[in-house]
């Protein structure tokens, strides 16, 4: 029972590794590139509705605080990744 | 069955076991003894997890993401000038190459990642070395992105040209492409169901290749004259670079890469296991086995053995686009340190691979074939794979086999051109700011990105403009051992096993880099000397490197040398000069010991 059990983990396991290997080689580069594309997004939507946080209202406050309940858990991961410098070669996948 | 001495099986079978020593044995001692790798470390991936540029992903995606992005031309048609000097010079540095140097390059670019807080090259760069070689290498990349554009500008014009059928496959592609991206991202179909249909998709247009072998080659030529069709195809494919640069990744880019993902790795299998098979298909060698003392020594040919060999076999063997790879998405997102070795070194050794069938398929066609075929390379390589693959349905299948590799060559570059296209956008976005903010728009950063390599592609020898490419990139990977030796120093382990190939590397690519700067001076010389006897530009142009259209222009032949020369000169130029930095910083490494 435990031979055959393991066996079938092996099996599992190696079929995992070539699904892995065929979505890294069709897919992975296609999922970060669209990571970036909604990373900028929230930047922008962040911006909009948080801007007067940084001294420029772009809607009226009503709005922004309507939205805030739903931006206040998002805030501390936008920060780290809008004040992120990225260099040039940092650009290779966009 | 045929002598195994005779056939490929048995030099690929050898290049199999050196690859399964340098990653179970040399790959592993680096990795315990050299770089001490620990589970327990956290690598950037954790320590700065945004599910965004950071976020932990298994070794086997990382894998087949690093292959997939490594893995383009490089392997394919380099050894085809490797071939030159014979088939055992090319395959022993193929061999020799990925062993000691190639693995080393992408695997040690990773961890100087891991162990610098997912930092990239530049940033890599300006703290180890300085914030001028920082600038260096930006300018330089800016060049070796404008060289590279120009070489896969040419082949893809030139595999469209020389393969009836060729292009109505890659448009059945191109058409593919944006089918299913609607079908993955809008309309959300099941990711099996979109899978065989891409595949199927694939088979159809192998046979729209195969059975519709139209446009004909040169079909423009009568019309526009010699090189005329070529230009066409550079304009054609212009604007589908164009289009793809421009639009949102999902409309194209990324089906287009999915789709390709599918021919070009079953491409790969597909050769290999021909090579080995060839003891029972009766494939033998066909090819010299070392060529003749004058093309050793460069009195014919591309040049001497030393240095050429070392950079026309250029990815095969190392290629700094790797290091670029490495450090800028595989190193923030490596799980642990212990997958380093297998994604880095696994993925190097399984382009070695790659670059071992493309040998293959060349070392069966004969010297008298390649003739025939006017010494073009990429019709080299489609025949000898053609007949590598005889097993798979033998004479009826050959049309559709030879479709079949004519658009494995066109996916393999266009798919890394494209993202070059879009990387000189982006690049030159963040490049030209102020006054020269014009040349960073979107559509005018494009539009030069594609122009400057289609005149570059257009006008010369390609070889010369294929040793530029494995030239500049080749020092790229030298500079870059470079600096995995500063920091291996600075943690005080040693750093030989990157220094050497990094000595070797830099001084081998500089002399490539010189001649062939030395070989436009040369042409140009004697263009003026003509000019001077005969006082006929016409004559004159003969002696440079240009071809028609071009040659019907000769002061824009001219003109186009001696930009090649400036080219040549910047280059080796900013090659000694980050050479020096690197340098004197590893001393610096070494004196703080």
């Amino acid at each position: 029972m435990l031979k055959r059990e393991k066996k079938e983990e092996k099996k599992k396991g190696g079929l995992s590794a070539l699904k892995g290997l065929l979505y890294g080689m069709a897919v992975h580069g296609s999922v970060t590139a669209f990571l970036r594309t909604r990373m900028y997004m929230e930047h922008l939507f962040m911006l909009m509705t948080l801007g007067d946080m940084l001294g420029f209202p772009i809607i009226p406050p009503y709005y922004s605080l309507r939205l805030l309940p739903y931006a206040v858990p998002n805030i501390k991961s936008w920060k780290t990744r809008l004040f992120r410098e990225r260099d040039f070669t940092d650009l290779l996948t966009q | 069955m045929v002598d195994v001495l005779q056939t490929p099986s048995l030099w690929v079978v050898i290049g199999l076991i050196a690859y399964g020593i340098a990653y179970f044995v040399y790959s592993k001692w680096v990795d315990e003894k050299i770089w001490e790798v620990s589970a327990e470390r956290t690598t950037p991936a954790h320590m700065y997890l945004d599910g965004v540029e950071f976020f932990p992903v298994s070794r086997w995606v990382l894998y087949g993401f690093q292959f997939k992005s490594i893995a383009a031309l490089g392997p394919i048609l380099g050894p085809f000038i490797g071939l030159t000097y014979g088939w055992l010079p090319a395959l022993i540095w193929i061999i020799l190459g990925n062993m000691f140097i190639g693995w080393v390059q992408d695997y040690s670019s990773i961890m100087i990642t891991v162990r610098n807080e997912g930092r990239s090259m530049g940033p890599l760069v300006y703290q180890y070395v300085g914030e001028r070689p920082r600038t260096i290498l930006l300018g330089y990349l800016l060049f070796y992105l404008l060289i590279i554009s120009a070489v896969f500008i040419y082949l893809i014009s030139v595999f469209w040209n020389v393969f009836p059928g060729t292009f109505l496959a890659t448009l059945v592609i191109f058409i593919s492409a944006i089918i299913i991206g609607a079908m993955i991202y809008r309309w959300q179909v099941n990711i099996y169901a979109v899978t065989t249909l891409a595949i199927v998709l694939v088979i159809l247009a192998v046979a729209v290749g195969a059975y519709v072998p139209y446009p004909k080659k040169d079909f423009l030529d009568p019309m526009l004259g010699p090189g005329g069709t070529l230009l066409f195809w550079s304009i054609v494919l212009a604007v589908f670079l164009f289009f793809a640069s421009i639009a949102p990744m999902p409309t194209f880019i990324t089906p287009m890469n999915f789709i390709s993902a599918f021919p070009a790795i079953f491409g790969v299998i597909i050769i290999i296991l021909g090579a080995l098979l060839t003891p029972l298909t009766g494939i033998t060698l066909k090819h010299p086995t070392v060529a003749s003392s004058d093309v050793l020594l460069g009195f014919t040919g591309p040049g001497p053995i030393f240095p050429i060999l070392f950079v026309s076999i250029a990815c095969g063997a190392i290629s700094g686009w790797h290091s670029l790879v490495s450090t800028s998405t595989t190193g923030k997102q490596l799980d642990s340190e212990l997958d380093a070795r297998p994604v880095g070194a696994g993925a190097m050794l399984t382009e070695g691979l790659l670059a071992l069938a493309s040998l293959a398929a060349f070392m069966v066609v004969a010297p008298e074939t390649i003739a025939a075929l006017k010494g073009s390379k990429p019709a080299a390589f489609v025949t000898g794979a053609t007949l590598l693959t005889s097993y798979l349905g033998g004479e009826a299948l050959a049309a559709f086999w030879k479709s079949f590799f004519a658009l494995f060559l066109v996916i393999y570059a266009f798919t890394v051109q494209t993202l070059v296209t879009r990387y000189w956008r982006v690049f030159s976005g963040e490049l030209f700011t102020g006054g020269l903010s014009i040349l960073g728009n979107k559509y005018v950063a494009t539009v030069i990105g594609l122009i400057i390599p289609i005149i570059f592609a257009l006008s010369g020898s390609w070889i010369n403009l294929w040793i530029y490419f494995g030239g500049s990139n080749q020092l790229l990977a030298g500079l870059a051992l470079f600096l995995v030796a500063i920091v291996v120093a600075k943690f005080k382990r040693p750093p030989y096993y990157a220094l050497l190939p990094a000595i070797f590397m830099t001084i081998v690519t500089l002399f490539a880099l010189i001649w062939e700067t030395y070989d436009y001076i040369r042409r140009v010389s004697a263009y003026f000397a003509v000019l001077a006897a005969t006082g006929d530009p016409s004559e004159a142009v003969k002696k440079l490197f240009a071809r028609p259209p071009m040659t019907n222009n000769p002061p824009a032949a001219l003109t186009v040398n001696i930009i090649f020369i400036i080219v040549g000169i910047i280059l080796v130029v900013l090659g000694f000069l980050m050479a020096y930095y690197l340098a004197t910083s590893y001393l610096r490494a070494r004196g703080e010991e």
